[in-house]
């Protein structure tokens, strides 16, 4: 996780930051008036955006991603879910680069079967995070139910990311590294992982998005024993957050 | 001037044998460049673009190479502190630097809070920021904005605002990278004065400037090119000299010019240049009278007869059977701003026409109901007769293109052909007819030889003439274009004129919205002016520039030249046609 | 489109110090979501429209209506259907249409609050609050020039778009991917444009001392005042008597 606090002390990184924050948020905003659900979700076809940074700018459009959705939230209301957004939004940003730059040593444009392939998992993985954290979070605080939001954020976030962000990536990535503003360039690159930490960490992350998403849709369902569903939130906290810490400790390890 | 040198109140700017060489991409940017500035000193520099200005500027305030990989070498002093190699961070503000773009360097939501930001991260007692945000701010004439939101100021205002927050960390030596080129006439006016104020005292002022009638005031003139210093001197006498200014691809001074082409040194302030050319007994008597050009008409109230043979066949054209036709049209936005007002106007095939007029005053909005990006609110819009509201934009754009005033805004293809090709793929052009579109589009701008690059790694002149050849590819009839020299040097700016020339001499009618007088007068021949959502004149250049309190109150000035054949009782307009009046060769 | 929702006039609830409004914000949102009951939830929304009124802040609430209003309906409804199911038995609809109601107050007073705190409360006050309570100063300095940047990416997007509808980009026709597809010709220009300032930005920072390592200070700012303490106090009284009743089972409609 250092780089996600080493970052901050590069002026670069700051100004990336508020680049992604703030073109995440601009690009939210004027659709904000296409509700999916009032006052919770709109169609936003800016939800490639922390796709797209993610691979650019690593640990700069994980917090671009968070700060964004939040600043997206200031002008569609701000509360308590603002919270779970941010780490929802955090989750979605943290997963692609991570996951890939574990997986694949290529470019993030897919161009083949195998890459599409990992593409699709890559982002499917983040974008199921960011579901569970914000469709567990708006449930306990009785926006939405889980079963309604979270599925939602995630079809929406698919769509949008794998139909538009492998469009931008192909003409941005170069660019991107041409100005030398890609988080390896600007950060300078790491130190190789080792081949077990590195199936370790995808092997949680993968896991725990299942366990997050998948279950927390079963628990929603009322598809639990009994013990567990002492009350709804309960029984749902059981097993996304479980899921979600899984996910957040295999992404860090990578 | 140079005898400030010995002064003592603050530490001497030394530059020696600075070479400079960027890793990624590759690229010698300094070679071998010295310069003295004391303090109390305004040193201008300029040069084309790539001539090293910008570069040279960053290594004094130490930004290159700490934060941008290069190798340099040389030594940049000030005082007894090294500045070259040295941490950007660690220079306690004595060394800043105001950037063209107004908007990378504003940082806050209230004026006073920006101003405060520098003085802040600097540890300055609380107190003393205060004292120094009220100080500063009232020395570039903001001192009623304190409360403003800076995305509310005007151009001209958030420039002097950046000045401003530059100011109150009390540099020794404030750098300015081209500050005015984003701003309008009137801006640039409020920001040189601006300058005047903060000029003097201790401060060495360092400004890289593209427009040489500004840089008459300076005390001296760096001029570069290539990364060397080619010339450096008063800058009122370096002025004088148009083969060096052509060869650095600087627009020389109108007066210079006109004075090089007469055999003799001018002043270089109009009133300085009518009466030394009346000394020279200029005009003579059969240069003045008759004139070179037409008489001029009588003053136009809306589509008037103009005095070129040329532009008269295209007013015919015009009334005959006008492209476009605008009638009564206004618009007003929510809490009752008429941002136009009952504007009519017609434009024929082939005129080369100026929009003009200060910021605000309606000139985009104009422009984007003649292409159907704003649909008429009252009165009407005809394309060929036909009403702008009941056609597809598909039609308008094949008849009227429009290019937006920034190049970036329109480009995002992998390649200049995919680029140039997208319009009119579109609009269900495919196959051959597509390729040879392209072609023909590429042609036309000087673009065959980089069909197959990144756009994004062209020139900004090659990106502007590309941005005309997208909307050019759908082959329309009008071409209005947004301001398309901004931010260009010299050359470039000639190439995209000349490009517009081409155009609208193959039959194109050109509407080019500008601030830049020099454009106006040497190619347009009608003018629209516009001032508070009024079309206050549409007629003839000359007309207008006749009218000197309609210019003035539209805060439009003409290029020295035009002034000072006015002045003399000669009708012409550019340096050219006034030299010959007054009986120059060529 | 008004961007900010910060109201530029005086008012009582303007004049608060912004780690007291933060404060204050956070109690508001937890006696809201500690409550679940239409009465007790409607009393504390009541609550909040009078402080809005009184900041002279209703005019935000009705520019938010848009959203303000089918979120009410919505929730009302989703609710109703999705109320909690329990072991014992049918749901009384009489009771979920309660707990709907219920959760859509809880949703309102949250928004309005929300919204309320926004209309008073600048950004550069909200990110000096979150640095009071241990942001640090770089994250705050980011949430303020993202919000400072949001309109000039706006505007930028905004010409973009009509930029490429000129050159026949059309939104409005085709499946959803291929309309999606097409925001790629607006996203790009932009992404670009903020590309290139990207660079002067973070020179342009560090021309101003952003990296100069100094203890930071900035414009004299007033401290806490006995009012500022008072609206503290009356957010930890509702929180407190919420808690009250909530220990002891008074208005509750659904265990948790």
């Amino acid at each position: 996780m250092h780089e996600l606090t080493r970052m901050w002390r590069n002026t670069r990184m700051v100004v990336l930051t508020a680049m992604c924050a703030s073109f995440y948020a601009a690009v939210l905003i004027p659709f904000m008036v296409v509700p999916i659900i009032p006052g919770v979700t709109h169609f936003r076809p800016a939800n490639a955006l922390p796709v797209v940074c993610s691979f650019l700018f690593g640990p700069a459009a994980v917090w671009g991603a968070a700060i964004g959705n939040l600043i997206g939230d200031f002008f569609a209301g701000l509360g308590p879910g603002d919270l779970f957004g941010f780490v929802g939004n955090f989750l979605y940003a943290l997963a692609p680069y991570r996951l890939w730059r574990a997986c694949a040593t290529g470019d993030p444009v897919p161009k083949t079967a195998g890459a599409w392939a990992l593409f699709v998992v890559v982002v499917a993985t983040g974008a199921g995070l960011c579901a569970a954290t914000v469709g567990f979070g708006l449930q306990v605080l009785g926006f939405v139910p889980f079963a309604v939001l979270a599925n939602v954020v995630l079809v929406n976030n698919c769509v949008t990311a794998l139909v538009l962000a492998p469009l931008l990536l192909a003409v941005l990535y170069p660019r991107v590294r041409r100005v030398r503003l890609l988080y390896d360039d600007v950060i300078g690159p790491r130190p190789a992982l080792s081949r077990a930490r590195r199936a370790l960490g995808v092997g949680l992350a993968l896991a725990g998005a299942l366990v997050a998403f998948g279950g927390g849709n079963l628990a929603a369902a009322g598809a639990l024993p009994p013990s567990l569903a002492a009350s709804p939130n309960l029984g749902l906290a059981a097993i996304v957050l479980p899921g979600l810490t899984l996910a957040a400790v295999g992404l860090v390890l990578l | 001037m140079s005898a400030a040198a010995g002064r003592a109140d603050g530490p001497p700017l030394v530059v020696r044998d600075l070479t400079c060489r960027y890793a990624d991409p590759p690229a010698q940017a300094l070679a071998g460049v010295s310069l003295d500035a004391a303090p109390g000193e305004l040193v201008a520099i300029m040069g084309a673009s790539g001539a090293g200005k910008s570069t040279l500027l960053r290594c004094i305030n130490a930004l290159v190479p700490s934060l941008a990989p290069a190798a340099c070498d040389g030594e940049i002093r000030l005082g007894a502190q090294a500045l070259l190699g040295a941490e950007v961070g660690r220079l306690g503000g004595r060394v800043a630097m105001v950037f063209q773009d107004f908007e990378a360097q504003l940082f806050s939501t209230n004026v006073r809070l920006e101003v405060a930001f520098g003085p802040g991260q600097l540890g300055v007692a609380p107190d003393e920021i205060a004292a120094r945000v009220e100080r500063t701010l009232a020395l570039v004439d903001l001192a009623d904005f304190g409360g403003r939101d800076p995305s509310t100021l005007s151009g001209g205002q958030k420039q002097r605002l950046a000045i401003a927050s530059i100011l109150a960390m009390e540099p020794e030596v404030l750098l300015l990278d081209e500050p005015a080129t984003d701003l309008d006439p009137i801006g640039r006016r409020e920001l040189y004065a601006a300058l005047e104020g903060v000029r003097g005292g201790r401060l060495v002022l360092l400004a890289v400037e593209h427009d040489v009638d500004p840089v008459v005031r300076a005390d001296r003139l760096i001029l570069m090119q290539e990364g060397r210093v080619v010339a450096t001197g008063p800058a009122a006498a370096l002025v004088q000299d148009v083969e060096l200014f052509l060869a650095c691809g600087v627009r020389p001074h109108d007066l210079a010019v006109l004075g090089r082409r007469l055999g003799c040194v001018l002043p270089l302030d109009v009133e300085g240049a009518v009466a030394a050319l009346r000394a020279r007994g200029l005009p003579a008597a059969a240069a003045a009278c008759p004139p070179v050009e037409a008489p001029p008409a009588p003053p136009a109230s809306g589509g008037a007869a103009t005095p070129a043979a040329g532009a008269a066949v295209a007013g015919r054209a015009r009334r005959a059977s006008p492209i476009l036709e605008v009638r009564g049209l206004t618009r007003v936005y929510e809490g009752g701003t008429r941002a136009l007002d009952d504007v009519g106007l017609a434009l024929g095939a082939g005129e080369f026409v100026a929009l003009i007029g200060q910021n605000g005053s309606g000139k985009t909005t104009l422009a984007k109901h003649l292409n159907g990006l704003l649909q008429a609110q009252t009165g009407e819009v005809r394309l060929a007769g036909a009403d702008l509201r009941t056609l597809p934009l598909e039609r308008i754009a094949r008849e009227v293109g429009y290019v937006f005033q920034n190049p970036d805004h329109q480009l995002f293809a992998a390649t200049v052909a995919d680029e140039v090709a997208f319009g009119p793929r579109n609009f269900g052009l495919a196959g051959d007819a597509l390729a040879a579109r392209v072609d023909e589009t590429l042609a036309a701008v000087g673009l065959t030889a980089e069909r197959n690059e990144d756009p994004f790694l062209l020139r900004k002149g090659e990106r502007q003439r590309l941005a005309v050849a997208t909307v050019l590819a759908m082959a329309p009839r009008v071409l209005i274009l947004d301001e398309p020299t901004t931010g260009l040097d010299y050359p470039q700016v000639r190439a995209m004129l000349e490009l517009l020339a081409r155009l609208r001499a193959a039959g194109t009618t050109i509407v080019v919205i500008t601030h830049s007088p020099w454009v106006v007068v040497e190619y347009a021949e009608r003018a629209l002016l516009m001032r508070g959502g009024r079309l206050v004149f549409d007629g003839a250049l000359d007309d207008l520039l006749a009218d000197e309190p309609l210019l003035r109150s539209a805060a439009f000035e003409a290029p020295p030249a035009a002034r000072v054949a006015r002045a003399l009782g000669i009708s012409a307009r550019t340096v050219d046609a006034l030299a010959r009046a007054l009986g120059a060769g060529d | 489109m008004a961007l900010s929702l910060y109201l530029d006039h005086p008012s009582w609830l303007h004049r608060r110090h912004p780690v007291a409004k933060v404060l204050a914000l956070g109690w508001l949102f937890v006696a809201a979501f500690l409550l679940d009951h239409p009465a007790p939830l409607g009393l504390l929304l009541v609550l909040v429209l009078a402080a809005t009124a009184s900041a002279r802040a209703l005019s935000v609430l009705h520019q938010m209506r848009w959203l303000l209003l089918p979120v009410f309906v919505f929730t009302t409804i989703i609710w109703t259907v999705f109320y909690p199911a329990t072991a014992d038995g049918p749901v009384d609809r009489w009771v979920a249409f309660r707990y709907g109601l219920g959760m859509a107050l809880r949703l309102e007073t949250f928004l309005a609050t929300g919204f309320v705190f926004l209309a008073t409360t600048t950004i550069e006050e909200f990110a000096f609050a979150l640095s009071r309570l241990g942001v640090p100063y770089r994250a705050g300095f980011v949430l303020t020039l993202a919000f400072r940047l949001v309109p000039v990416f706006l505007d930028a997007a905004l010409t973009v778009r009509d930029a490429q509808r000129c050159r026949g980009l059309d939104f409005t026709t085709g499946n959803v991917a291929t309309r999606i597809a097409r925001y790629a010709p607006v996203i790009v220009p932009v992404f670009i444009g903020g590309l290139r300032r990207a660079d002067q930005m973070a020179f342009a920072l560090e021309v101003r001392g952003f990296s100069a390592g100094r203890p930071r200070t900035s414009l004299p700012r007033p401290g806490m005042d006995g009012s500022d303490l008072l609206l503290l106090g009356v957010g930890g009284a509702i929180t407190a008597v919420v808690v009250a009743l909530r220990v002891a089972g008074i208005g509750r409609l659904v265990a948790q």
